[in-house]
């Protein structure tokens, strides 16, 4: 009877417990501009595509321009690692030699 | 760029590079998923998977990559403008304490310890403790250089200051420690660690510890201002999502307070500086310093301390990819390194260790392709060298000098000890700005 009591006015005080406002903990994320992707290329014959790896691992993006190279032999394929110790290291170097010479390319990312 | 990209990423990535796409304002790059991880493996292997299928698709990895170079883009593809994000109110709607600590916890805006709610009372007592508007913008912060910047203002900092179980007298700490855009929760799969540092009269108005355990859980203005940068990257720094804005791999403990200290200025041996007067700051100035690294290991050199042993010990930091070092050092083994080696300014030892640290010979030959060269056409001292055993240590430094070896003293000289990490310098910011 005693416990059925204090449970009761357990529940009860639960029930009362206040409302408070909070003030919200987050920051403000900016709106993001979307970008249109770079049309696409109607054939990969007589074109050139780089292979790029930007700095995780070494040895699959070789293997990427050698198996493409065997399947789509009228497209020239070339490989190149970006410079820099990391993924944040910029290269414009490569950036500005696949604008001109590239028609498009694969860029491997992730470890 | 205008160039048509076939990107190509391990499955285990899968979230991320959606999630990054979305935020560099291309959701619908065709990515090609491929096995993890791939760093390390074999080509056999790695040509193999190139010759498999997507792991996530189950499509040909090859014709993955025609199809991305050549199908047609669609109209989603083509979109320009912007992707609004959702507003953020400046108050939540009410609720009972009991409720909103759950919806705090279910939304990740904790570091899992229990949190103070950040009530409107509390946080304008809270800022009390600085004389700037609440709206007044603090800066931005992001989880890494891949992510888009966070703003927030005086009143978010106080918010998540009153979370952490901070007083109003530490708000201008925590600001300055905001103000930085350092974020305390670096999304790297390498998992860092950061370290702040506090220097000037601050240190004593708030009752911070230097002193005996300055780096234990001791004290409430050190465990307080450390809390609160971590709930700030969460918070106001878009962080903390894993595999999304948080890919450390195994995480860091350290992130729980992240290494928050002051310099133990009385007991720097005349002549040191204290950190922030070597970062350009005033003696009588406040500021506070903030630090990237990983580990900090304990080294206990003995009464005396000993110049060589010390650079031995450093020696582990001296080689790999950072080459970067911090040295803790207790105020006794500070004084020795004074008045039994002679140093005495910090940069004078510092500038010792950079010269004087010897190298680990396989790190040494891997970040000195140069000296390898010269060493096989046997060229002195190098081919000597390079007949050292696996593990040796070569005498000459890897350390670079553009990366100061840099010295903090801080303990309760109850032992000659020191710690040291591979941590180094990023910020020092001013307190007193945001008195």
């Amino acid at each position: 009877m005693f416990l059925a009591v204090i449970s009761i006015i357990g529940n009860a005080l639960a029930a009362e417990e206040s409302k408070v406002t909070v003030v919200n903990p987050r920051g403000t994320p900016p709106p993001i501009r979307l970008v249109p992707m770079a049309p696409r290329l109607d054939t990969l014959d007589g074109k050139t595509i780089y292979v790029i790896n930007i700095g995780f691992g070494d040895t699959f993006l070789p293997e990427v321009q050698k198996v493409m190279a065997e399947k789509y032999p009228k497209t020239n394929w070339i490989f190149r690692r970006k410079a820099g110790r990391d993924y944040f290291d910029d290269d414009p170097k490569l950036w500005a030699e696949i604008k001109e010479k590239g028609h498009g390319m694969i860029m491997g990312v992730g470890h | 760029m205008g160039v048509p990209t076939a990107p190509v990423v391990t499955q285990r990535f899968q979230e991320l590079v959606k999630t990054i796409s979305w935020k560099k304002g291309m959701p619908k790059q065709r990515f090609t998923f491929i096995p993890h991880p791939v760093a390390g493996r074999p080509p056999e292997l790695c040509n193999q998977y190139v010759r498999g299928k997507d792991p996530l698709t189950g499509k040909p990895i090859v014709e993955e990559f025609v199809a991305a170079l050549t199908n047609p883009l669609t109209a989603e593809e083509k979109k320009t403008g912007f992707l609004m994000r959702d507003p953020q109110p400046r108050l939540l709607e009410p609720n009972t304490p009991t409720a909103l600590i759950d919806l705090f916890e279910k939304n990740g805006w904790t570091d899992g310890l229990p949190i103070i709610l950040p009530t409107e009372e509390r946080v304008a007592n809270m800022l009390k403790g600085t004389s700037h508007k609440p709206d007044e913008i603090v800066g931005t912060m992001r989880p890494s250089p891949p992510h888009e910047a966070w703003e927030f203002n005086v009143e978010m900092v106080a918010a998540n200051a009153v979370m952490a179980g901070a007083k109003p007298e530490y708000l201008p700490v925590i600001l300055a420690l905001s103000s930085t855009g350092v974020t305390s929760l670096f999304s790297s799969t390498t998992s860092f660690a950061r370290m702040a540092v506090v220097n000037g009269p601050i240190i004593a108005e708030i009752d911070m510890n230097g002193g005996i355990g300055a780096m234990s859980p001791l004290n409430k203005a050190n465990a307080t201002i450390g809390r609160a940068w971590t709930l700030i990257s969460r918070n106001l720094g878009g962080g903390a999502i894993p595999g999304q804005t948080y890919l450390g791999s195994q995480g860091n403990n350290l992130n729980y307070n992240n290494i928050c200290f002051p310099e133990k200025e009385d007991k720097l041996p005349a002549g040191w500086k204290p950190f922030s007067e070597q970062k350009g700051f005033k003696r009588g100035e406040s500021a506070i310093s903030t630090f990237t690294g990983w580990e900090i290991v304990h080294g206990a050199l003995g009464m005396g301390g000993n110049k060589e042993g010390l650079a031995r010990a450093v020696a582990r930091y001296s080689t790999g990819a950072y080459r970067q070092v911090t040295l803790l050092l207790d105020p006794i083994v500070a004084n020795d390194y004074k008045e039994l080696h002679g140093f005495q300014t910090k940069e004078a030892l510092s500038e010792w260790l950079l010269k004087n640290t010897p190298s680990p010979a396989q790190g040494y030959w891997r970040d000195h392709p140069d000296q390898m060269k010269q060493a096989k056409s046997g060229v002195e001292p190098f081919a000597t060298w390079l007949k050292y055993p696996e593990g040796a240590l070569i005498p000459a430094s890897s350390l670079r000098p553009e990366v100061p070896v840099e010295i903090i003293v801080v303990g309760g000289e109850t032992n000659a000890f020191m710690q040291m990490g591979d941590f180094r310098h990023v910020s020092t910011a001013s307190v007193d700005k945001w008195r």
